[in-house]
């Protein structure tokens, strides 16, 4: 049930729409953003920091952004498997 | 080592500053210095979006709007992806119906619940044929790739960021070449009635002033920040409107509605009953009009600029010239 639920949740509300995963960088370096389905937030991965992502509205606030390391910390207490397996690799075409 | 200042607390921001203004060569000497405090900005902006509630229509926002709107269609152009940052994009939002051919809208704002309000806006009254997505973030830390927009459009907003030519830099580089950079900011004449009385007001009961209304471009550093911006063809243009209120208070109100109350990081914490009611007085008595209204000024500075192209017109070469001036004279001058 629990997983089912959390699956009607992620078809809600997971991920950004196309046009935003085109343009969207990372506010502070400027690089380009990934989005993990896992946790439902864009990550950069050259600052290591990532954005949450509410009501499919990004958050890219810089003060709103979390060091993953810390919080890599806290979800591999919560859930099991591996990261690599289930984050989608969706880097915006860089010109 | 990697990225340590973004370490949580807001406090350690600012070297993060480096890298987003750092990336272009351009970006000579920004200012490190902090004026405004841009999480109060922030809660301010969320209080705006819970009082524009029952109806979003400000008067004086929307002719700001409509005036900068009119601006697209002086432009030949059309622009098919489209940013809206923060301040009072609502009424952009609002007031867009179809102008500039914009297919693609994105709206920013710092505010969260502010872009809520847009987005439910945008569900009860879309905008025909615009596909228009939201995004939370600061104008400081533009998070939009490089040229990647046609037109970048802000209305009342970028006056409270801390380092304006970095702010503006960086829509340069987010805009396409030939892309289109369209701003209203508040100028120096801004709510000087508030300003007077304020400063009379405090010298009166506390015996000196503090900072009470933030400092404001004046008209002839627009020009010279679109230039340092490194925008083409710079166009700067005044507006002044001058609201009537029935009193101080409802002044006050209408400021905190458009979420352009004090922010400035020295501000007093305190405001003394005393002190506020002797500034209400001096308002009206200095400035009030026979029918009892007060009046406040709104200087509109509006800001447009170009992302260099080819194909724009620019100056000729110095001495590329080949016929003098004293020939055309002759030819046309002295008959």
């Amino acid at each position: 049930m629990v997983r089912i639920g959390r699956m009607l949740l992620k078809d809600a509300s997971v991920g950004i729409s196309k046009t935003l995963s085109e343009i969207l960088v990372c506010p502070l370096s400027k690089q380009p953003l990934r989005l993990c389905e896992k946790t439902n937030s864009l990550i950069s991965d050259s600052i290591g920091v990532s954005y949450p992502i509410v009501d499919g509205i990004p958050r890219l606030v810089p003060t709103d952004g979390k060091m993953i390391d810390l919080e890599e910390g806290s979800s591999t207490n919560s859930t099991v498997g591996s990261d690599d397996g289930k984050i989608n690799h969706q880097r915006g075409s860089s010109s | 080592m990697r990225a340590s200042p973004i370490n949580l607390p807001r406090r350690t921001l600012p070297p993060a500053r480096l890298y987003c203004t750092g990336i272009s060569d351009d970006a000579v000497g920004s200012s490190k210095l902090k004026i405004f405090d841009r999480s109060l900005k922030r809660k301010q902006r969320d209080r705006a979006a819970w009082l524009m509630q029952p109806k979003p229509k400000d008067s004086l926002v929307d002719s700001v709007a409509e005036n900068l709107l009119d601006r697209l269609e002086d432009c030949k152009r059309t622009f098919s992806t489209a940013a809206c940052l923060g301040g009072s994009m609502e009424a952009i939002r609002r007031l867009l119906r179809g102008r500039g051919g914009i297919e693609k809208f994105i709206m920013m704002d710092a505010s969260c619940d502010m872009v809520n309000l847009c987005k439910r806006a945008e569900k009860d009254s879309p905008n025909e044929n615009v596909e228009t997505s939201f995004v939370v973030g600061d104008e400081e830390f533009l998070p939009f790739k490089e040229s990647s927009l046609d037109l970048i459009i802000s209305n009342l907003g970028l006056h409270w960021t801390n380092d304006l030519p970095g702010a503006m830099i960086q829509c340069r580089l987010a805009l396409k070449p030939d892309g289109l950079f369209l701003a209203s900011i508040f100028g120096g004449e801004t709510l000087k009635e508030l300003r007077i009385a304020c400063t009379v007001a405090q010298m009166e009961r506390e015996g000196g002033i503090s900072p009470r209304l933030s400092p404001l471009a004046q008209v002839r550093d627009a020009g010279n920040l679109l230039t340092r911006a490194g925008f083409s063809l710079p166009g700067v243009d005044v507006d002044e409107y001058v609201v009537r209120y029935s009193s101080s208070l409802e002044l006050i109100e209408h400021l905190r509605s458009m979420g352009e109350t004090n922010a400035l990081l020295q501000r007093s914490q305190i405001l003394k009953k005393e002190t506020a009611l002797a500034t209400a007085a001096v308002y009206q008595s200095m400035f009030g009009a026979e029918d009892g209204t007060i009046p406040a000024t709104f200087q509109v500075i509006f800001m447009t600029g170009w992302r260099e192209h080819h194909s724009q017109q620019k100056a000729k070469r110095r001495g590329s010239a080949t016929i003098s001036f004293k020939d055309i004279q002759n030819q046309f001058g002295n008959n």
